[in-house]
């Protein structure tokens, strides 16, 4: 089993790596600005684990990162440059939030989860905008599904603006959902129900991608196209499943977001999960294991960086410091060359 | 530059140049003179040399050992631009041109006069125009958009971008491969041109009658070594084939098991198919396999052999005609049905597309679809199954690697093969499709390889062989056929006239 661990070993030293390399540089620019880098550190991890309260918050902001890190996670393995997680979470956003407004002849909990699953499959729908064009008019999906997360954004100001917002047309915002359908969270802390949905979507993943013969192909797509066609896989076919697939979990995660923390869509609603789940996939090295690391240590980040500023006095836009500069270094450290299209075998 | 220019030196020469990429020696000890004033074929099959010599010269490679003179004084180039200033420029297979930018602009990034932080369009298109003036190529509007430029007016500017520094020598890479029949004429008529101002054209092709069109002087390389220069006029093309693809013995082949061909089991009537260019490239071919049966296909590069196997693979769908499995008719064309159909196939390029390289050797065993059904159930993968089958076959057919979970990017070429291989005679298929099934590989896999095929064809599989390599295909093959200019020739019975499947290969039959 020795292998076996060198292997892991050897699979996620670049991210230990660019860890490393991410809080020297943000330790540096803390001295620089004159505090104390140790101190501060100390009060960001104290903020994220120092209490059950802090440790409920982690979870809480993990939560999104981890579905969103997997939809980028599921598409990036198979040669998807999804970059519309931001999109595609809106989406769910907005499905789960225009239903909930209104109960339905169902018991609370099943409404409640037929409303998520709407949420996936409008996130589904979102990405396969960009399938359809990227298989049938061979546009580039990084294009198309960065031009879609505007359009979703547009979309929601639009709604929250006019025909969705709240009854007493006060702020852009939708009415809240039905409190009945809001999801069991651990009282007296706010960690939902959602991180658990979370966590089985990550082994669902890991599953898929490992155990089945769908998750084989996807991957062996995304590998080497040329090599996988001739095997007798469809390749499009499973760029279009891994793209959607990455879609409704973008979608699950906004979905799952207005129905346990926030209870309504308003702009801006999301600080930007979409495109923090691509730092987070990568530093997960696309696996779904390495994604649920990699978004519990994103959450505490976000988490425990009000108390770096309290404590320590080092403003907590810091943190993003820190998540900008891990992915600096992993992309640097990757051999993979990002976004290149693989080249197409040349005659014999 | 210890050397004085010398007027009766040759215009370009290389000594004693050796080049080794990892294991592979791609040059060893290449001498060639080249003169002033001629149309010089560079001829051999993919992976002879003649790229990695080009390379050297034009400054893009730098040689491990020897010397290249210019004019008789021992140059080094730092880089391409270096060597395009001591007057060698090339053109690479594939177009260097910015299609957002015009012809004028394209041109621009090559001159280096023009080479100036400011930039004025008037100057950089009345340089264009003395250029092709001075050159004496045919430019047309400077300002058309590259874009919207044919193949062949994209080529000569090409050329003109590779003399912009006023160039005396100029290199092409497979200049006709992009071309359609229609404009390879022009492309020949403007080398003449540029032949007869006194300027050195090389150009590397595999096809011998490109060399007899155009050539003054062919040499021909296999293996990393110049097997000869000839005066193009004073040799066939039979005997530039047998040079090109094989040291031809006239020792006798070893014995081979004494096989007879059983049922008919590949049926291949009157298919055509048309290449990426939409040239036709595969004219009415037709043959049958028997069961039990090597059927080798021989030919030069390029003369339908990649559009055969992606025909029998089902990567393309053909023009015409009907390819039948077992007296079944196949109907759809797409390497899924193929392999249903009982096509098993050993592709040309491994590493390309016979294998995942950064997967690991035991999901490598899987990279089929029927074996990926056979060890599933309901999509589910049976992990275990899978394993002792990947195991089970790596001990079969003697594969070394670390582990079972080592990336496939670690194994040696033979045992990749070997791990292709295995994994195609797997599933049994009726029909066996391979191209070059042994090239590049040591002897003892090679050998490895050479014994599998037998094995299955004395088992009933029906076995095709293409290969541009004449040994390889005489050693593997129970009956011989020729593939030129898309057209299969009718099959030669061993002992096979050596002399006939030359002129075959040349396109005489």
């Amino acid at each position: 089993m020795t292998v076996t661990v060198a292997r892991i070993a050897a699979r996620i030293l670049p991210s230990v790596l660019a860890l490393a390399a991410a809080l020297i540089v943000s330790a540096t620019i803390i001295a620089v600005s004159g505090r104390n880098p140790i101190v501060a550190f100390g009060a960001l991890f104290g903020g994220a684990f120092g209490s059950l309260d802090s440790l409920s918050e982690v979870g809480v902001k993990a939560c999104p990162l981890l579905l969103a890190g997997l939809a980028i996670a599921v598409a990036f393995q198979a040669g998807v440059w999804n970059i519309g997680a931001e999109g595609q979470l809106l989406m769910g956003a907005l499905g789960v939030a225009a239903l909930g407004r209104h109960g339905e002849h169902l018991p609370a909990w099943l409404d409640s989860a037929s409303d998520l699953a709407v949420g996936a499959a409008l996130g589904a729908a979102w990405a396969g905008i960009a399938g359809q064009l990227k298989l049938r008019r061979n546009v580039n999906e990084v294009i198309s599904t960065i031009m879609l997360n505007f359009v979703a954004l547009g979309l929601i100001s639009y709604l929250v603006q006019g025909p969705l917002m709240e009854a007493g047309g006060r702020y852009p915002q939708t009415d809240a959902i039905l409190q009945e359908l809001w999801m069991p969270r651990l009282t007296p802390y706010r960690v939902h129900f959602g991180l658990i949905i979370a966590l089985l979507a990550a082994a669902a993943m890991h599953v898929l991608l490992y155990r089945t013969v769908p998750g084989y192909e996807m991957r062996a797509a995304g590998l080497n196209p040329a090599a996988a066609r001739l095997a007798g896989i469809d390749v499009e076919r499973r760029l279009l499943m891994a793209l959607m697939l990455s879609g409704a979990l973008a979608g699950l995660a906004g979905g799952i977001e207005v129905n346990a923390v926030t209870h309504r869509l308003y702009e801006h609603f999301s600080p930007g999960w979409g495109f923090t789940a691509i730092a987070v996939g990568l530093l997960g090295r696309l696996s779904p294991a390495g994604v649920v690391v990699a978004a519990i240590f994103f959450g505490a980040l976000d988490a425990g960086s009000n108390a770096m500023q309290r404590v320590a006095g080092v403003s907590s836009v810091l943190v993003s410091v820190i998540q900008a500069t891990v992915i600096f270094f992993l992309v640097a450290l990757e051999r993979r060359r990002w976004f290149v299209e693989p080249t197409r075998p040349s005659a014999t | 530059m210890n050397m004085s220019p010398d007027a009766t030196a040759p215009l370009l020469a290389v000594r004693d140049v050796g080049k080794r990429f990892a294991a592979v020696q791609a040059l060893a000890n290449v001498n060639l003179t080249f003169r002033a004033g001629e149309i010089h074929a560079l001829l051999g099959e993919n992976g002879a040399g003649k790229s990695t010599l080009m390379h050297v010269l034009a400054g893009l490679l730098r040689p491990d050992t020897g010397t290249i003179l210019v004019d008789g004084c021992a140059v080094r180039f730092a880089s391409a631009r270096a060597a395009q200033q001591a007057g060698i420029g090339m053109v690479h297979q594939h177009f260097t041109l910015v299609d957002a930018l015009s012809v004028a602009e394209n041109l621009a990034l090559s001159l280096t006069e023009s080479r100036r932080f400011r930039f004025r369009a008037e100057v950089t298109a009345e340089q264009a125009r003395a250029l092709a003036e001075r050159v004496g190529l045919e430019l047309g509007s400077p300002q058309t958009p590259v874009a919207q430029l044919a193949v062949g007016a994209c080529q000569r500017l090409e050329i003109l971008k590779a003399l912009a520094g006023g160039g005396r020598v100029l290199i092409l890479d497979e200049p006709t491969a992009v071309l359609t029949p229609q404009e390879v004429r022009p492309l020949f008529m403007m080398l003449r041109q540029l032949r007869d101002q006194g300027r050195l054209v090389i150009f590397i092709t595999h096809k011998l009658r490109e060399v007899k069109a155009v050539a003054d002087r062919v040499t021909v390389m296999r293996r990393g070594r110049v097997v000869g220069t000839y005066a193009a006029n004073a040799v066939s093309e039979s005997h530039l084939a047998e040079h090109m693809v094989g040291t031809i013995a006239a020792a006798p082949r070893g014995e081979r098991p004494n096989r007879l061909a059983g049922a008919v089991l590949l049926q291949v009537a009157e298919v055509s198919a048309h290449d990426a260019r939409g040239v036709a490239a595969l004219q009415s071919v037709s043959f049958e396999v028997g069961a039990g049966e090597i059927l080798g296909i021989a030919g030069v590069d390029g003369n339908g052999q990649r559009e055969l196997f992606e025909v029998l693979v089902g990567l393309t769908r053909p023009h015409g005609g009907t390819i039948s499995v077992g007296g079944r008719r196949i109907t759809e064309f797409n390497p899924r049905a193929a392999l249903a159909a009982g096509i098993g196939h050993i592709p040309p390029d491994r590493q390309r597309e016979g294998l995942i390289l950064s997967m690991t050797v035991q999901e490598n065993f899987l990279l089929n679809r029927n074996l990926l059904d056979r060890f599933s159930h309901r999509r589910m993968l049976h992990a275990r199954a899978a394993r002792r089958f990947a195991a089970d076959l790596a001990e079969q057919y003697a594969l070394r690697f670390a582990s079972l979970d080592a990336p496939v990017r670690s194994l040696s070429g033979g045992n990749q093969q070997r791990l292709v291989v295995a994994r195609t005679l797997a599933e049994q298929p009726q029909v066996l499709v391979t191209v070059n099934p042994t090239r590049g590989l040591d002897f003892a896999a090679a050998a490895a390889v050479s014994d599998a095929l037998q094995a299955v064809a004395g088992l009933g599989c029906a076995v095709v062989v293409i290969s541009t390599d004449l040994d390889e295909v005489l050693d593997l093959s129970d009956r011989v056929r020729v593939l030129s200019r898309g057209r299969l020739s009718a099959p030669l019975q061993p002992p096979v006239d050596l002399e006939q499947l030359g002129l075959l290969m040349a396109g005489a039959a």
